[in-house]
């Protein structure tokens, strides 16, 4: 007390410190006032360590060549991440979207790339090139050459230089008009979104049809001289040897042990005939193109699930690269029932497989129709492959079964392809795609899956996942890359229903009953757009990794989450937070409702959503839906099997060019990293490699 | 009050000893009331509670855990009634007390004039105030600087528009916005008559301004007032005016680096206008209340009559 006695001696001088200290304090406020915190400026970053947002600057046509896209590395007000955008335009349109301010407050610093020494051009594709890039400067002191002949794989681009008068030597060889910041700004850019992928799912579909019909009447047309085996020649393999181009090859009923190779364009029409190879090798081999099969099964298929050579002949050399060798090389080069090498055109119709390897390998343009397929794999899916392996090939699967083994289908750089229809058992993947984009995945059934029904892996653009059934799996949808449609898909009794892995996509009408969790948002900077999802049931309706506040709504509709509308308040009235304690747990502790209507827990739900790119790991719905969007599909998710629930997506409302939830955000992508296991966390090297990639040479892919 | 026996007379002196006068008369009040606060362990424990309060409130909001922006937007709401309230417990007995024992009259017999002796209270109460109150919010303060960060690391990180100026420039507002408080406390506590009294009206003034305010300017928008003077009447009361300025000056500074939520000359004039005008009071009340009791009283018995 004696230094705090007011009528002490030393008195004085604790007053005279304190007034001090009260006016410095003063001084600094009155400095804080007068600065200003808005003009700060902070410097360019390496832009690898961006959260990028737009166009991939990993697509192929990117990665091959010189070929470049502009990038540009945005510090948002309240986004504590450095967002990059693969071109000038991604970044206009996304802030075009008032989304993006709302999310991530308004931009304060905006570098761009500049090309000024690099020597810019056109590719022969029409593409800017430049052998490197020179500078990041601030957005407002470039100078920008609009309207020229380059583009970017996504469309129009827009170059900008340090130097207006580079960029007018640049408009003088390849047209365009020299423009400054704000003319650039303010164009306004037609960028592909994941609505484009909703628009296109339908189309696919029919495309899907064309294809089968296509093949069905090409084999018919083709359908020339009849040659029986057992009449014309002892074996299939003779018999097709000595068929006439486009001939029919008829096996009757029966027990065949040979292999066969199909060297020319025949059909090959068993009638419920069994093909036996000797358990070494694959045992039809199709290397002609336009070859139908159909009406066989087979089995004796070896057990060489791929080849032990390719590992190290993709040693060395950069390691995604080397990797992508290895498992073309190896993946390509296994053992299966049937094997298609170059071969496009083909049919199989109405086959079995019963195999410890793959069922159908179709690699280097063996551009296929497969219908009713089964493939009856391993037990254990680390003794088997996979059902269906299609690489640098356009798949088409419907009606297939698939139980076993490692993946039903596996596709590898086999853009365009479609599966639908097709049930797959107790896979490891049911659907698991690599580096293949514009694909569509609908109105299949997984069941058991170990690892997850359908997973799309490294950063392919513009699939489409649409009216798939998935129960019982470890994961229902796991799909990364960017404007993905994931939409009208029901996910069951899995440990986790979907995630958002994918950037810049659309998650839509997908319901989620009974999961251990039922979505996970995974992004570190939200970019997708998540809405009219049922979550009912689930242990818990959603979870958030690091990053940013995820708001999972469009406007003023949002997802109906089963217990949100409990308490006192109008249904959909108050905002739900799926990853906030008490939220989390409306649905299966009435208690929850008591402490949600404490004022502290009313004050805390009226700040949140403020700010939210400042603030963390959780995920926000401002008004969610009071009833299912789909609740004859929820109540149909917890009927027993067998009923897969597809959903009329193809006529409902949404899918038929209706854009009620169009939006120029869709092109917003965030950096999935390690997207199918929903971390995001990446450590040192891992940072941009595929999520699959070698830890042994032995065993590729065994990630987890 | 041997302290104020020094200070001579002070009535007969003039110029620039009249002034230092009055300073002494003023730091002698302030010392004695200094005393009283640091002999109330109760103030202590107000600030150890508040202090658990705001990081109860932090704690939850989960703003702390990214930065000062969210910080402040997760104090907002609760600063608005609990620095009122603390401001109304430091000041609802200041002037009573004396009164009540008799001690004032005593007091009044030295020449200390009545504005000095207010004068002297509220800024000792007012130091009360900053130590109570500031230090809490400027703890929270150090323990954001020190703990906030990203999620993760693995990305380039900056801290966008947040800075600590901006958590500094709220602890600048606190100050004025209590003193607000805190004046109109004082002249409570003048004017009531009893401690139970003082208890009475100063819930009712805290009430009517945390709430009152804020009801009337939607009252009168409901009733067609035209939205653009909002900016005009917000400030009006000590709560508007705070909650104006902290937009302006901190919270807004996220999403609307342009501002205009809030007349800010207004909203700065308003809150000084409180302070004053509390002590104004409180003076007013010391000075002449016995002849307004006494005017009242008359008036009393003439109804009565």
């Amino acid at each position: 007390m004696a230094i705090l006695d007011p009528f002490g001696d030393r008195f004085g001088r604790v007053l005279a410190a304190v007034a001090v200290l009260v006016v410095v304090a003063g001084i600094a406020t009155a400095g804080a006032f007068a600065a200003d915190p808005s003009v700060a400026t902070p410097d360019p970053v390496a832009y690898d360590d961006t959260v990028e947002l737009g166009l991939s600057s990993e697509t192929d046509e990117l990665m091959a060549g010189s070929a470049r896209v502009p990038r540009v590395q945005v510090f948002y007000s309240q986004l504590q991440y450095v967002v990059g955008y693969n071109g000038i335009e991604s970044f206009v349109a996304s802030v075009d979207d008032g989304r993006t301010e709302r999310q991530f407050g308004y931009p304060l610093v905006v570098h761009v790339e500049t090309f000024d020494g690099g020597n810019p051009g056109v590719t022969e594709d029409g593409l800017l090139e430049a052998e490197r890039s020179t500078d990041w400067v601030p957005a407002d002191e470039a100078a920008y050459v609009v309207g020229s002949t380059a583009r970017s794989p996504a469309g129009e681009t827009v170059v900008p230089f340090s130097e207006r008068t580079n960029a007018e030597t640049f408009a003088a060889e390849h047209g365009g008009h020299v423009r400054d910041w704000t003319a650039a700004r303010n164009r306004s850019f037609d960028v592909d979104s994941a609505a484009t992928v909703r628009s296109m799912a339908p189309a696919r579909w029919a495309a899907a049809d064309r294809r089968v019909a296509d093949a069905e009447a090409s084999a018919a047309e083709r359908a020339g001289e009849v040659v029986v085996v057992g009449r014309d020649a002892p074996t299939i393999d003779a018999t097709v040897a000595a068929a006439p181009p486009n001939g029919t090859v008829v096996v009757p009923s029966g027990t065949y042990e040979e292999t066969v190779t199909v060297n020319e364009s025949v059909t090959i029409a068993g009638d419920d005939a069994r093909v036996r190879g000797d358990g070494n090798g694959s045992v039809v081999t199709v290397r002609a193109p336009n070859v139908t099969v159909s009406g066989l099964t087979v089995d004796g298929v070896g057990n060489e699930t791929r080849d032990p050579e390719a590992a190290r002949e993709s040693a060395g050399g950069d390691a995604e690269e080397g990797w992508d060798t290895n498992v073309q090389l190896g993946y390509g080069h296994g053992d299966a029932g049937i094997r298609a090498i170059g071969a496009p055109g083909l049919l199989v119709d109405d086959v079995t497989v019963e195999t410890n390897a793959s069922g159908v390998l179709l690699r280097e343009g063996s551009d296929a129709v497969i219908r009713d397929l089964r493939v009856d794999g391993s037990d254990d899916w680390r003794d088997g492959f996979m059902g269906v392996i299609g690489m640098e090939s356009r798949v088409t699967i419907t009606e297939g079964r698939f139980e076993g083994g490692r993946d039903g289908v596996y596709l590898h750089r086999a853009d365009g392809s479609t599966i639908r229809n097709s049930t797959f058992v107790g896979n490891r993947y049911g659907t698991h795609l690599m580096y293949t984009g514009d694909a569509l995945i609908a109105d299949n059934r997984f069941r058991d899956a170990e690892f997850g029904g359908i997973t799309v892996m490294t950063r392919p653009s513009g699939n489409a996942i649409v009216g798939n059934d998935v129960r019982d799996s470890s994961a229902g949808i796991q799909a990364s890359g960017t404007r993905s449609y994931v939409g009208y898909n029901t996910l069951a009794d899995n440990r986790l229903g979907f995630s958002t892995s994918s950037r810049g996509s659309l998650y839509e009408h997908n319901v989620a009953v009974d999961n251990e969790v039922g979505a996970h948002a995974t992004t570190v900077v939200p970019s997708s757009r998540v809405v009219a999802n049922d979550f009912v049931g689930n242990d818990r309706h959603a979870k958030a990794g690091a990053g940013a506040l995820r708001i999972w709504a469009d406007g003023d509709r949002g997802n109906h989450w089963e217990g949100a509308d409990v308490g006192l308040h109008e249904p959909g009235e108050r905002a739900y937070r799926p990853t906030a304690p008490v939220d989390a747990v409306l649905h299966h502790e009435t208690a929850a409702a008591v402490v949600r209507e404490s004022p502290g827990a009313v004050l805390l739900d009226r700040l949140h959503g403020t700010v939210p790119g400042a603030r963390s790991g959780s995920i926000v719905d401002p008004s969610p839906a009071p009833e299912p969007y789909a609740p004859d599909r929820v109540a149909a998710a917890r009927e027993p099997d067998p009923s897969p629930v597809h959903p009329e997506w193809r006529v409902e409302s949404g899918l038929a060019g209706d854009d009620s939830t169009t939006a120029s955000t869709d092109t917003m992508n965030t950096h999935d990293l390690n997207a199918t296991d929903g971390t995001n966390v990446r450590n040192g090297m891992e940072a941009r490699r595929p999520t699959e990639r070698p830890r042994t040479s032995a065993e590729p892919e065994d990630r987890r | 009050m041997d302290a104020v026996g020094g200070t001579g007379r002070p009535g007969v002196m003039g110029g620039l000893g009249a002034v230092r006068g009055r300073v002494l008369v003023v730091a002698t009040v302030f010392r004695r009331e200094l005393a009283t606060v640091l002999r109330t362990p109760g103030y202590g424990a107000l600030a150890v509670g508040l202090l658990a309060v705001l990081g109860g409130v932090v704690a939850v909001g989960g703003g702390a855990a990214t930065g000062f922006v969210p910080t402040v937007v997760d104090l907002l709401l609760v600063t608005e009634v609990v620095v009122p309230l603390v401001a109304f417990v430091i000041g609802y007995r200041a002037l009573l007390t004396d009164a009540e024992t008799g001690e004032l009259a005593v007091i009044r017999t030295y020449p200390v004039s009545v504005a000095g002796y207010v004068v002297g209270i509220v800024l000792a109460r007012g130091l009360a105030f900053l130590a109570i109150v500031v230090v809490p919010y400027a703890t929270i303060g150090v323990a954001v600087w020190a703990t906030a960060a990203p999620d993760t690391t693995i990305f380039a990180t900056h801290s966008g528009i947040d800075s600590p100026l901006l958590y500094l420039r709220f602890l600048g507002l606190l100050v004025p916005f209590g003193a607000a408080y805190l004046s109109l406390a004082t002249a409570v506590s003048a004017v009531a008559s009893s401690r139970r009294g003082a208890v009475a009206v100063g819930v009712l003034v805290l009430v009517v301004a945390v709430l009152g305010g804020d009801l009337a300017i939607l009252r009168s928008l409901a009733t067609g007032t035209a939205p653009s003077t909002v900016p005009g009447l917000l400030p009006l009361t000590p709560n508007g005016a705070f909650r104006g300025l902290v937009f302006e000056g901190v919270v807004g500074v996220a999403f609307a680096p342009e501002g205009g939520f809030v007349d800010v000359g207004r909203a700065v004039g308003s809150l000084l206008v409180w302070t004053l005008g509390g002590v104004a009071v409180s003076s007013a009340t010391l000075a002449y209340g016995d002849r307004l009791e006494v005017l009242l009283e008359g008036a009393r018995a003439r109804t009565a009559e």
